[in-house]
């Protein structure tokens, strides 16, 4: 399979052995996610499905190795689990032909025949493993209402005019997209990640908040009591991993 | 790091338009992806809003990581699929998804109710292995496997587990401990007997079983599985929320069982449900029964709405009651979908009798208030002794609830004038009428907490947790608001069953009501 051969500029995140996936792996989850995301936005599903779409591929690769299955298989099954999950629900014959686009870009759609067939029981055959890999647990809570809920509460502290002027919410908005090319979803917990998108888009545009030199607490301490700046610093650079990859691969 | 800029300005695409205001940042969920969903294949040129001080900042944060970037040839991206869609070697990529499954449905089943599957290794797994040359207790599995506490498990499987068990100098693999757990007879069909059929639908077919491994009664939820769809997504969502449920008022789910061709749930077994129960007392139950059942239902409820979890789809047919009178929600094939469908998948009408208003009149709101309507409904019927709003239609439903409750107006269901579903059925002016007029057996309490569940504006109806805290339940002593939740009301010596007035024989009988039995486990 092509997508895991050796790969000469590994180097970098060679560490991520230690608490996630080898290299190799991460940047074959790290495209074939992004091949979610791609199909989801083409297939119309909103944010979370396209979310439950990704746990859902990563949990199912935190269990099983890489090399059992097709990647591209597991995800496209993925995605037409996430629709039933989220009462998105999505065609196999839809995403048959968007995935077929996306590897043939100007192809036209699949001939219904045997193969057609065979490649949506295929999906659906997939659908059922998956089911029973992640023992039917595949309603998730997601980071993104705690980023809403924890932006309104940023919006109304911080002054307008700074507010208005730095695009802090589309930002951290953009970022926690972006942690699904990882399996951060699998390590942390949603408000924890929701912070720290938060945490990173603040500090990337040199927003302060208000008074956290006085106050007795940081700010994210106030959203998540039990969060660290520890666990802040490591979804950063878990995030941080995710965008050098992003220049690597192509 | 302009790649960066780039990938990050990637996602920021088609969000552009929306600024700074978070009210609309809400709605992005929708609006972004509905106006990026045309877009063609990846659009890289987004206006990359990222500023200087950010450039600056993720520099300083991945300098130790920084690579030069390395080009691709891009052919190559997908290379996987795109041959396998192209098929030149599709069988051999079919054949294994196929034989996965099967080797699974005899081997390495999965359980349903081992949520201590979770962990790879658990810690009631290691040490069940390191003391393995004693008896293995009751207690250790009932963890492991969070079966009923008074499960029985012939000494036969207790013995071959321990024989059967590989060395255990190491820590018991997932596969192994899901193996022995095969070996005890979990996830399979042969521990099963099926005995007579409850009931039918168009997914799913309802037998009475019993387990050879506890000689306790199931149901049996058989899902047909659709070759062309998979999984039915009502299965999926029912069996994904119920093991995330553990509750003395809602029903458990045992196991589940695959094959080639069918799901099936393996649930707890309730001699009857609510409808059957108010029949079989000829729809007169003792006051004081009346009051356990809608404390039971609001304590099965409370544990959802706190899990974010709604059910939907209240009705006397989904809450199951056995001989102790312990309640218990069932059927959630329809919790937290979106919509509720009118029709069943076998176009059966699905009952109105228990629908607010506000989802009759098209509301898509989607609260845990929704269901604290059906409870009151239910309240009622149990009260009465008949349905309260019996309406075969939307339109003759909401005129039932309007001719007792009162025509809703702008005041007192503010937002209603603008309805148009509301102006469009033109109904008449009809003032409210007194409930106690129809419900006389309940008293003054009771009437002014079922009226606090019958509001129209969904937001002033009250909560489950709210509604367990009213005097209507304060007879009940106090002992009943700190019980753990997994343990029964009946546990408590002052909280007893009576002796329904209407009750006809003791002795439940299979007789009368076949033709409706377990409408409620059916999809």
């Amino acid at each position: 399979m092509e997508a895991v051969g050796p790969d000469s500029c590994g180097g970098g995140d060679a560490a991520r052995g230690a608490e996630g996936w080898p290299a190799p792996e991460a940047r074959v989850h790290f495209r074939v996610t992004r091949f979610i995301m791609e199909a989801g936005v083409k297939l119309g599903m909103q944010s979370i499905p396209i979310a439950t779409a990704c746990t859902i591929y990563h949990k199912f690769f935190y269990e099983i190795n890489l090399d059992a299955y097709d990647p591209y298989l597991v995800a496209m099954s993925s995605l037409y689990l996430a629709g039933k999950v989220e009462e998105q629900h999505l065609r196999t014959r839809d995403i048959i032909n968007v995935s077929n686009r996306y590897f043939h870009p100007g192809s036209e759609p699949l001939e219904l025949d045997s193969r057609f067939w065979a490649l949506r029981d295929s999906i659906v055959q997939c659908e059922l493993l998956m089911l029973r890999v992640l023992r039917f647990q595949v309603s998730f809570q997601h980071p993104h209402k705690y980023l809403l809920h924890y932006l309104i509460s940023l919006k109304n502290w911080l002054n307008r005019y700074c507010w208005q002027r730095t695009p802090i919410s589309v930002t951290a908005w953009a970022l926690l997209r972006d942690s699904y090319h990882g399996g951060l979803c699998l390590r942390f917990r949603a408000q924890h990640i929701a912070v720290a998108v938060l945490h990173l888009a603040l500090q990337a545009y040199g927003v302060e908040v208000p008074a956290e030199a006085e106050a007795e607490k940081p700010w994210w301490q106030v959203f998540s009591d039990d969060l660290t700046k520890p666990i802040i610093d490591n979804i950063v650079s878990d995030l941080i991993q995710i965008y050098t990859m992003d220049t690597e691969i192509p | 790091m302009k790649k960066f800029k780039r990938r990050l300005s990637l996602t920021l695409r088609g969000s552009q338009t929306i600024d700074e205001s978070l009210s609309e940042l809400a709605e992005q969920m929708t609006i972004e992806e509905n106006s990026s969903k045309d877009n063609e294949p990846i659009v890289k040129n987004g206006r990359p809003p990222t500023s200087h001080s950010m450039h600056s900042f993720l520099h300083q944060y991945t300098g130790s990581f920084k690579k030069p970037p390395l080009r691709r040839p891009h052919s190559v991206i997908g290379g996987s699929l795109g041959s396998f869609m192209a098929m030149p070697r599709n069988g051999s990529r079919l054949d294994i998804v196929h034989e996965n499954l099967k080797m699974g449905s005899d081997g390495e089943s999965d359980q349903a109710s081992g949520t201590s599957s979770d962990e790879v290794q658990s810690p009631t797994g290691v040490c069940l292995r390191n003391r393995i040359h004693r008896r293995i207790s009751m207690e250790d599995l009932n963890k492991r496997l969070s079966l009923p506490a008074d499960i029985r498990i012939p000494d036969g499987y207790l013995e071959k587990l321990q024989i059967n068990s590989p060395p255990f100098d190491q820590p018991m693999s997932r596969r192994s401990r899901r193996a022995s757990l095969s070996e005890i007879g979990f996830g399979k069909m042969e521990t099963y007997i099926k005995l007579e059929k409850l009931g039918e639908g168009t997914y799913a077919t309802v037998y009475k079983g019993r387990s050879k491994l506890t000689e306790n009664l199931v149901a049996l939820k058989e899902i047909r599985l659709e070759h062309e769809e998979g999984a039915p997504c009502t299965a999926i969502r029912e069996v994904s929320l119920l093991k995330d449920l553990k509750h003395a008022n809602i029903v458990t789910l045992h196991d589940i069982v695959h094959t080639d061709k069918s799901l099936t749930l393996v649930f707890e077994y309730l001699d009857k449900d609510l409808k059957q129960y108010m029949d079989d007392c000829g729809n007169i139950m003792s006051m004081h029964n009346v009051k356990l059942f809608l404390y039971q239902i609001l304590r099965g409820l409370a544990y959802c709405h706190r899990r974010k979890v709604l059910h939907r789809d209240l009705k006397p047919q989904n809450l199951l009651i056995n001989e102790k009178g312990e309640l218990k929600l069932a059927d959630f094939g329809l919790a937290r979908a979106k919509s509720v469908p009118t029709k069943t998948y076998s176009n059966e009408v699905v009952t109105l009798w228990y629908r607010p208003p506000d989802v009759l009149l098209g509301s898509s709101e989607y609260s845990t208030q929704i269901d604290m309507w059906g409870v009151g409904c239910i309240f009622f019927e149990m009260a009465s002794g008949r349905p309260l709003f019996p309406g075969s239609t939307v339109e003759d439903e909401l005129h039932l609830i309007f001719r007792l409750l009162g025509t809703p107006s702008q005041e007192t269901w503010p937002g209603v004038s603008s309805n148009d579903e509301f102006k469009n059925y033109n109904f008449p002016k009809y003032k409210p009428q007194p409930l106690i007029n129809h419900a006389p057996r309940l008293d003054s309490e009771g009437i002014e907490l079922i009226t606090k569940f019958l509001q129209y504006e969904s937001k002033k109806r009250v909560s489950a947790e709210e509604a367990m805290k009213h005097v209507y339940f304060r007879s009940l002593g106090p002992r009943i608001h700190t019980l753990p939740e997994s343990v029964s009301i009946f546990s408590l010596k002052e909280i007893q069953l009576q002796k329904d007035p209407g009750f006809r024989n003791s002795s439940y009988p299979e007789t009368g009501h076949g033709k409706n039995r377990r409408q409620s486990m059916l999809f």
